[in-house]
């Protein structure tokens, strides 16, 4: 990978060199408190654009995989049926993606693009999207309580799957290409060529932020074994479906939950939309079937779904990739305390216990 | 794509949330981290909220009844069509043979001005909200006890209880976001007691769970006081500061015995002792409950509260009663003045001081008469008097509560009704006039906390389509009244005006932060986090001595086991809005799927006493009727109860059962029925 050293006020152009590509450049800005979210960039909000602020809640998956999308219309016509399909092609760039949400975007393309079949509506989206990701280096801004990338092996500096990265070095940048797209940029006077000190200050950075991740929770790939294995206890995954409280969150704001239900809905007297709309397995409705059985009734049975899901090394062999990115989302968006964080450390208490018990 | 904050508008407890916009079309929903009520979590309804404003089937043009059927006219008919009845039947049979009911889902402005048509251009006291039928109870006793009529505490700061008391609600279900923070707050050290006849999700993390029988719940706050008082833990300063009656209810106290309350309730009497004693030894400590039905219990809210006061866990952080309200603008319906019987901030109508200053801002008389309940309207047309009804988003059909609603209103010389979709009530409608949905409109709804917040506009409402308080000026107009509102903010001016608590809630004051608690007065424009903390408002406090705590129902081996109707519990699924998310749709109404006849739920241990699966057609016989229905065979529901959710109407009606005040208990037995 090629890389390149930019002054920090020139960071903004890189979004002009690409909305003069035709990109709709979109990044986060804050709302209310700490709140944060994706907006396109303009000449209205240009001037409170900032690098550094906590990763929106709301997840960029919603840019390749919407919250809810139209698929296709059927109108009735002259005795016939018209299908349409509504697909969108037009060119994003999400400018401030954070590493968390790229290894996320990348894990949807395993699982709708890489396996024999191909999600259309996803490849066309996907296609026409570009990624900046910006590393994160400000313990309270971009790195916040709930962070754990380090134990999932996605950051806090993506290695793979973005077209740029920028990476804030105090007064320059340092911005590495990823894709040949991203590299095609260079050719910007802009883009000065870095050295050995550049190198070591990324490094220096890199390894003073990782000091400052509290969810440091190191029996990760310890609870895969256990999942892979069948060894977490029915006990343990009763008391976390115990404090579920079946709002499906978790996997909405989950970069890397693929989950969706299909609708029709009328849309006039001879039309009507099919859309798809997130699920989420917390919900009982997700696995009841027609005839009214329910593989999945008790809670714990479909919270333990949804980290078998994510943890067990079927499905990681299966897509080569992990479903669950360390952004910790679901812990700021969990109810009763049952994120991937604190899931973890649950089932490595109850396996030390069960240890204690057992000798 | 924008994201605008604003608040959901299902339950009570007012989250912060974001809407997703592309163009004029609502495509997504998150949370907000940062809005204190729930920081960054929501439930699987407010989750689904945009599936609701995006709904194809709303209705974008009035409808008047014509040879029977509804039929789209243009909005000057529909509005003279009711003008022209309206004017009719005022002069034929008076202004009181004309109701105004609202759903308590309205907003303040809509709530507001629906009563100030009735009352000062109708000249008629019959206003009242669908909720008022129970929760009209909860909130007098606190008026008379406390001397006001909501939460005092505020939901963050269950964060800084040391003891939490959970009675009767379900949170997990009712109040999610609500339930999310008393779980974590236990997680974080505070002690937890669920109180409940069901044992439900947030019962599962309870450090203390008295599983009591039904109609008990007195008997048990009683029996704690008993302890408490035993014990000499009461908060003697604080009660002799700020409490009147404490000797009258010391005396009743007195009357309790331990072991035989112990006994009637269920639970075993040192866990009663236990969460006596933890209650009173907290530092700060807090009780919640709903205003649903469950809280008309005989006098459960009276037996709550004393406790609360014995112990002088009010006016803390931390500590308070939570009276959780179900829908989202319950406390603003009735903050507005959406009762038969109290005007905007609570003064009564036959009180001439209170009535004479809100007359002198309107300029225009007030009856003095209380006007009719909505229950006793949809009933029997309050004994045949009412000729025209007015449901502002109500939708009485659907709620089989008042199981005579449709009868009542195919009665009517009249009925309109302003709503989102065709409901089951348009079905007994003259004229339907479709209203903006949440999204279009910028108005206020004030939350179980107190906190009246502002729901933005989002999107623009379909062509033709105003706002449910602009349509009431309309008519208000028409009818000669000078009414001179631009927008819902100089609404807020008014309201400001009529309600003291409510005097510094401007719109520009409610556009910073996240909206503003009541008391939020021109002296203290910031609001009020807590209520009683010294001075503010002032600490002024009533026992109410329970004479002799209810028994519970007694049964006998002909009809060994108690019948419960609950009414809070499944309230979403028949709802409206639930109906038009496709995945709300599907949860809520999974147990209709289920059980497509309805059902009752029975413990699993009595199904396998009287040999009962799950789904199976049973037969309930009490000594007034009996009732064929299917059997929902639960651990949740307390072993020795047969629970009837309110949807199951014809139950209700075959057993005659008649509602009154209180819960509604009988004996009852169960018997296979062939399929």
């Amino acid at each position: 990978m090629k890389a390149r050293i930019i002054d920090r006020d020139d960071v903004l152009k890189i979004a002009d060199l690409l909305q003069g590509q035709g990109y709709d450049v979109i990044a986060p800005f804050r709302g209310r408190g700490r709140d944060t979210f994706f907006e396109s960039i303009s000449d209205d909000n240009r001037e409170r654009f900032e690098i550094h602020l906590p990763n929106p809640y709301y997840p960029p998956k919603s840019f390749v995989f919407p919250h809810m999308e139209r698929l296709l219309t059927v109108r009735r016509s002259n005795g016939d049926l018209l299908i349409e399909p509504t697909y969108r092609e037009s060119k994003r760039a999400l400018f401030g993606i954070r590493s968390c949400d790229v290894a996320g975007i990348y894990h949807l393309d395993r699982f709708y693009l890489g396996r024999e079949y191909r999600d259309i509506y996803y490849e066309k989206r996907r296609r026409n999207l570009f990624l900046v990701n910006v590393v994160c280096t400000i313990p309270g801004e971009d790195v916040n309580n709930e962070c754990f990338c380090l134990c999932t092996d996605t950051g806090p500096a993506a290695q793979d799957h973005f077209d740029l990265q920028l990476m804030d070095l105090g007064d320059e940048f340092m911005v590495v290409a990823g894709t040949p797209a991203g590299e095609a940029l260079f050719t910007d006077s802009m883009f000065k060529r870095g050295s050995e000190a550049h190198r070591e200050k990324r490094i220096a950075i890199l390894n003073e932020v990782r000091k400052h991740f509290k969810n440091t929770t190191s029996w990760f790939s310890a609870t895969v074994r256990y999942v892979s294995q069948g060894a977490v206890l029915d006990k343990t995954w009763e008391d976390i479906g115990n404090r579920c409280l079946e709002c499906g969150g978790c996997t909405y704001v989950c970069p890397a939950c693929t989950c969706f239900t299909v609708s029709d809905h009328q849309t006039g007297s001879d039309e009507i939309e099919r859309v798809r709309i997130w699920d989420a397995c917390a919900l009982a409705g997700f696995t009841r079937m027609a005839g009214g059985h329910n593989p999945r009734r008790a809670v714990h049975d479909r919270r333990n779904r949804r980290f078998f899901r994510k943890l067990a090394h079927y499905f990681i062999q299966r897509e080569l990739s992990m479903a669950c990115v360390g952004c910790g989302r679901c812990a700021a968006v969990c109810h009763g305390d049952v994120g991937m964080p604190n899931v973890v450390e649950m089932i490595r208490r109850a396996s030390l216990e069960s240890d204690a018990h057992a000798d | 794509m924008a994201h605008r904050l604003t608040t959901c508008t299902f339950c009570g407890v007012g989250c912060g949330l974001y809407l997703e916009t592309s163009g004029n079309r609502v495509v997504g929903v998150s949370p907000s981290m940062s809005h204190p009520a729930n920081e960054g979590r929501i439930c699987v309804r407010g989750w689904h909220v945009h599936e609701v404003i995006d709904a194809p089937d709303r209705l974008t043009k009035p409808l008047l009844r014509k040879n029977g059927r509804l039929e789209e006219v243009t909005w000057d008919e529909a509005f003279g069509f009711i003008m022209d009845r309206l004017k009719a039947i005022r002069d034929t049979h008076g202004p009181d043979s004309i109701a105004f009911l609202n759903s308590p889902r309205c907003s303040n402005e809509e709530s507001y001005l629906l009563q100030k048509l009735a009352r000062a251009v109708m000249k008629t006291n019959n206003v009242d909200h669908g909720a008022g039928v129970y929760s009209n109870y909860a909130l007098n006793v606190l008026l008379k006890m406390i001397g006001t009529p909501g939460t005092t505490n505020s939901i963050q700061g269950l964060d800084r209880s040391n003891v939490i008391i959970v009675s009767g609600v379900d949170l997990g279900r009712q109040l999610p976001t609500i339930g999310g923070r008393v779980i974590r707050a236990k997680l974080k050290g505070a002690k937890l007691i669920v109180m409940a006849s069901r044992r439900h999700r947030v019962a599962e993390s309870a450090d203390l769970f008295l599983q009591h029988k039904p109609g008990t719940v007195s008997l048990l706050f009683g029996a704690m006081a008993k302890v408490i008082v035993d014990r000499g833990l009461m908060n003697l300063p604080f009660i002799r500061s700020h409490c009147s009656s404490y000797e009258a209810f010391l005396e009743s106290v007195r009357d309790c015995d331990l072991l035989m309350a112990a006994e009637a309730c269920g639970v075993p009497a040192d866990q009663i002792e236990a969460a006596a004693l933890d209650y009173a030894r907290a530092a700060s400590a807090a009780i919640l409950y709903t205003t649903g039905i469950e809280a008309r219990e005989h006098d459960s809210v009276e037996s709550m509260v004393n406790l609360c006061l014995l112990c002088g866990q009010i006016g803390k952080d931390g500590g308070g009663i939570f009276s959780l309200t179900e829908h989202n603008n319950l406390q603003g319906v009735c903050d507005m003045g959406m009762l038969p019987d109290r005007l905007p901030g609570y003064g009564m109508v036959g009180d001439d001081g209170a009535r004479r200053a809100i007359e002198k801002m309107w300029e225009t008389s007030i009856p003095h008469r209380r006007g009719m309940s909505a229950k006793w309207v949809l009933s029997h047309r309050g004994e045949g008097a009412v000729r025209a009804v007015w449901l502002c988003r109500y939708d009485p059909a659907s709620t089989a509560f008042i199981s005579e609603a449709g009868e009542s209103l195919r009665q009517c010389d009249l009925v309109v009704m302003q709503h989102v979709f065709l409901t089951e009530t348009c079905k007994y409608a003259h004229v339907v006039l479709p209203t903006a949905v949440f999204g279009e409109e910028r108005v206020t709804f004030t939350s179980t906390e107190r906190r009246i917040q502002i729901a933005d506009k989002v999107i623009d409402p379909p062509p033709g389509i105003e706002s449910a308080w602009q349509q009431l000026i309309r008519v208000a107009r028409a009818m000669g009244a000078d009414w001179k509102y631009n927008s819902a903010a100089d609404v807020m001016d008014e309201i400001g005006m009529a309600v003291p608590f409510y005097s510094g809630a401007n719109y520009e004051n409610l556009s910073h932060d996240y909206g503003r608690q009541w008391p939020c007065t021109r002296e203290h424009p910031m609001g009020t986090q807590f209520l009683f903390a010294p001075g503010h408002p002032s600490q002024s406090f009533t026992f109410i001595p329970i004479e002799k705590p209810a028994q519970p129902v007694v049964t006998n081996d002909e009809y060994p086991l108690t019948l419960i109707f609950g009414h809070s519990l499944y309230y979403w699924h028949q709802n409206v809005l639930i109906k038009h998310s496709e995945t709300l749709k599907r949860e809520y109404r999974m147990l209709l799927l289920d059980y497509p006849d309805g059902f009752v739920e029975i413990n699993t241990s009595d199904a396998k006493r009287y040999n009962i699966r799950d789904g199976e057609k049973i037969r309930l016989r009490t000594t007034s009727g009996s009732s064929v229905t299917a059997a929902r065979v639960t651990p949740e529901v307390m072993c020795g109860t047969v629970y009837v959710p309110y949807f199951v109407g014809q139950v209700l009606r075959q057993l005659q059962v008649v509602q009154e005040k209180g819960v509604q208990l009988l004996p009852v037995r169960l018997e296979k029925e062939a399929a």
